[in-house]
């Protein structure tokens, strides 16, 4: 297929999917805060959260005054709900021959609501619904990309997207505990495993045992919750051996051994290698990985062998590199 | 018309397509449409119009509105009133129109070869060269198959008498067709019985005439043809029909940086390496496609698609050079081609054009200002132009210093009352002004699905259909025998 048309469809699915991430962020965090009666030191309760994002650089003092409308509508931050939907639909809009219909009206629904005047309306008579809606529909948009289309490269490429930009939010979800300057609460804990869907899938784990180490084990570790980061490195591994046709455990490309090694290392040891490397260390070794297996996903399947150290990437898909 | 819709309709002295001239009875092909319109109450047509509009939205059938900071797309106004042409009438206009692309191409071939109807006289060479869209590149280039135009839009409006007029041809990247085929599919959703009943000839094969006569022209013919829609990209006011074409035509859609010429042949940039393309329906113009050739600062095109055009490793369609029959100047001259190379007398007739590059035209334009519709001779969409009985002193002014500057550039038609057609406005039923652009494809045979898209100016007595100037479309139906 063109370059350009499964790097679209990356990209497509990595916005919707952190469009959601970020969405359940700001969810769980409204929801954490209620609990924990958080009023006038709010500021501080939503930073660690921001820093788990990148979202503090370039960040003006007066954004903080309101965070949730910041994380979700802002237009200066690349990240926010409403510019992932618009930057998702962008890329949807580019290859629109490769979605069904369904996938396409979904999409543009969103769209079309969140750039209304009455979304932000919406939001604030009735934020939980607003929430529903944009978590919703990344489900049903991810039901439809199993359920009518061709599973073929295409469709590969926008697993990929979806994996890396997953296994991204769910290290970023946890980092949220490491940048709190605290040691975690109880209800820092079950937040974090509410962003990532996980808590009935923990107690059933774990029991009632509650801690910060079984959290980072379930969610680094699991073997098969979905949104495991060792989960996600499973996918993206066997997504690209599918493109490439090179069996698994061997490697045509840059972006398979980067993944074949990480894969490894999740499969080779555990919590306690982790610990010694330090927590919130060791996530950022993870997410420094992520982003070189995205860069040789790129030059791998959308560059030409000769322009790679050119750096004469065209223009929009650099745009996209960087915002990773 | 006793009912409410259309109680207070007036023809006024327009040609009506529903009434004829002067008529109070619906014109028997309108019959059964106009029964059915009949049992609507004015809520529920403007319900029915709500749902046509936002599925429009919903489904991304929009266009892009220049000028606008944000890019904001739009829906192509819709009118739900169908327009009904009749089998006999249909078929006359098809032979007009296929007799009129054969002269073109003949004439394009002409003009890039031997010259023969300029060394005859019958067209000034000085015309031909001194047209904007004159390529100078292509003289003795054989074009694939000898067709320039493979994709024709010719507009065709009705005078006062309901006679059938050629407006203008556009022989290089018309737009439209997906409208065509998007309003026949709210139709057939929004009246079922009705469009049953009146034995609609059907559309939907136009994707597939196109993708065929794009294949004949391919280079290889040995394997199946690589064929490509390549787009300027998503910022293009025509983005939803490129990608609407390639998704019914199969093949891919590309930009100009999803293309890459290397030594006389083009391919397009896969995940599994370069693969050679054959055929490019290019929606892109001339100037646009390759800056090693054209305009050097063109972000949109390929460097060395040229290169491969002229030897013969690619198939362009449009050819290059086609402008030169989009030219109004040339446009005058049509009939006389139709002669000079079928022997034969023009189906269609067209507008009287007075050319403002001849001494005489030029004072009787000069003169006649306000009664004449003046056109900029390569200006597309509307623009360019002054309507001269709705102009001001100021604006007639400007256009007579702009003629005398450059006579060549202009042209100067009387003013057509075009025929108007039942259109739902607010508060009512009113008559609107249409044209008709029906979409000519050359391939194998030359094929023309029925009818074509008709474009309503929505404003109150405007006569501009284009859609960057507040037109709208309908769907046509041109019925069965």
């Amino acid at each position: 297929m063109l370059s350009r048309v499964a790097d679209n469809l990356y990209w497509m699915n990595r916005f919707v999917e952190r469009a959601e991430g970020v969405t359940r962020l700001v969810e769980v965090k409204r929801d954490t805060n209620l609990e924990a009666g958080v009023k006038e030191d709010n500021r501080d309760y939503w930073r660690s959260a921001l820093q788990a994002m990148c979202a503090t650089e370039g960040t003006e003092d007066e954004d903080l005054n309101d965070p949730e409308s910041f994380i979700l509508f802002s237009k200066r931050w690349p990240s926010s709900v409403i510019n992932c939907i618009n930057q998702a639909r962008e890329n949807a809009r580019m290859v629109r021959d490769q979605l069904s219909e369904e996938i396409w009206v979904e999409l543009n629904n969103l769209y079309l609501f969140l750039n209304s005047s009455g979304a932000q309306e919406a939001y604030g008579q009735d934020s939980s619904n607003f929430f529903r809606r944009v978590i919703r529909f990344s489900l049903v948009f991810q039901g439809l990309s199993d359920a009518t289309i061709h599973q073929d490269e295409g469709w590969l490429f926008m697993s990929l997207g979806k994996y890396l930009e997953r296994a991204d939010q769910t290290s970023r979800a946890l980092d949220t505990l490491t940048l709190l300057g605290s040691e975690p609460s109880r209800l820092d804990l079950i937040g974090v495993l509410r962003i990532c869907s996980a808590r009935s899938a923990y107690r059933k784990r774990y029991r009632g045992d509650l801690n910060l180490r079984n959290v980072a084990d379930f969610l680094l570790f699991s073997q098969d919750f979905p949104r495991s980061v060792r989960f996600a490195i499973r996918r993206i591994d066997s997504n690209l051996h599918e493109i490439s046709g090179v069996p698994a455990g061997n490697f045509s490309n840059e972006a398979e051994r980067l993944t074949g090694s990480a894969l490894a290392q999740f499969n080779f040891s555990g919590m306690d290698a982790m610990l010694e490397t330090g927590l919130h260390a060791s996530i950022d070794q993870l997410q420094k990985k992520l982003i070189e297996v995205g860069q040789s996903i790129f030059e791998t399947y959308v560059l030409l062998p000769f322009e790679i150290k050119n750096a004469s990437v065209p223009p929009i898909v650099q745009s996209q590199m960087q915002q990773q | 018309m006793k009912n409410n819709l259309f109680s207070s309709y007036k023809t006024d002295v327009f040609f009506d397509e529903m009434f004829g001239r002067d008529g109070t009875e619906a014109l028997d092909h309108y019959h059964a449409i106009f029964n059915r319109l009949k049992t609507l109450e004015p809520n529920q047509i403007e319900e029915k119009q709500k749902q046509a509009d936002s599925s429009f939205l919903e489904h991304g059938v929009t266009f892009t509105v220049y000028g606008d900071d944000e890019g904001t797309e739009r829906i192509f106004p819709f009118d739900l009133i169908p327009r009904v042409i009749p089998d006999k009438e249909w078929q006359r206009v098809e032979q007009g129109l296929r007799q009129r692309i054969l002269a073109l191409n003949l004439f394009l071939n002409d003009v890039y070869h031997d010259g023969k109807i300029m060394a005859e006289g019958v067209v000034p060479e000085e015309v031909v060269k001194s047209s904007a869209h004159y390529r100078k590149e292509m003289v003795g280039f054989d074009v694939p198959r000898d067709i320039f135009v493979h994709i024709c839009g010719t507009d065709l409006i009705r005078d006062e008498t309901g006679k059938y007029l050629v407006l203008e041809d556009n022989a290089r990247c018309p737009s439209g067709a997906s409208y065509l085929l998007e309003n026949r599919e709210i139709m057939k959703k929004t009246f079922p019985g009705t469009y049953q009943g009146m034995a609609v000839r059907s559309v939907e094969a136009y994707p597939e005439l196109l993708l065929r006569s794009l294949e004949f022209i391919s280079p290889r013919q040995s394997q199946k043809p690589v064929c490509v829609l390549l787009t300027p990209g998503v910022y293009n006011s025509a983005y939803f029909e490129h990608t609407f074409l390639a998704r019914q035509m199969g093949i891919e859609i590309v930009e100009g940086k999803d293309l890459i010429a290397i030594d006389g042949f083009v391919y397009m940039r896969t995940t599994h390496g370069l693969v050679q393309v054959d055929v490019i329906y290019r929606r892109l113009d001339d100037a646009y496609l390759d800056p090693l050739f054209f305009d050097k600062d063109s972000m949109l095109g390929v460097s060395g698609l040229m290169d491969a055009y002229l030897k013969g490793n690619v198939a362009l369609a449009n050819g290059i050079g086609t402008g030169v029959v989009d030219d109004k100047v040339t446009y005058a001259y049509v009939p006389e081609m139709i002669r000079f190379y079928l022997g034969q007398d023009p189906i269609l007739e067209q507008v009287p054009t007075y050319l403002c590059w001849k001494d005489q035209d030029r004072d009787f334009v000069l003169d006649n200002l306000s009664d004449l519709v003046v056109k900029s001779a390569n200006e597309s969409g509307g623009y360019g132009m002054l309507v001269g009985n709705a102009s001001t002193k100021k604006e007639r002014e400007d256009f007579a210093q702009m003629i005398k500057a450059s006579p060549r550039d202009y042209i100067a038609q009387p003013i057509i009352s075009l025929s108007r057609h039942p259109t739902f406005c607010k508060g009512g039923i009113e008559g609107r002004h249409i044209d008709l652009r029906p979409f000519i494809l050359y391939g194998e045979d030359i094929e023309i699905v029925p009818g074509g898209l008709t474009r309503v100016a929505l404003k109150k007595g405007s006569l501009v259909v284009n859609s960057s100037q507040g037109g709208g479309s309908k769907d046509t139906w041109v019925l069965k025998e």
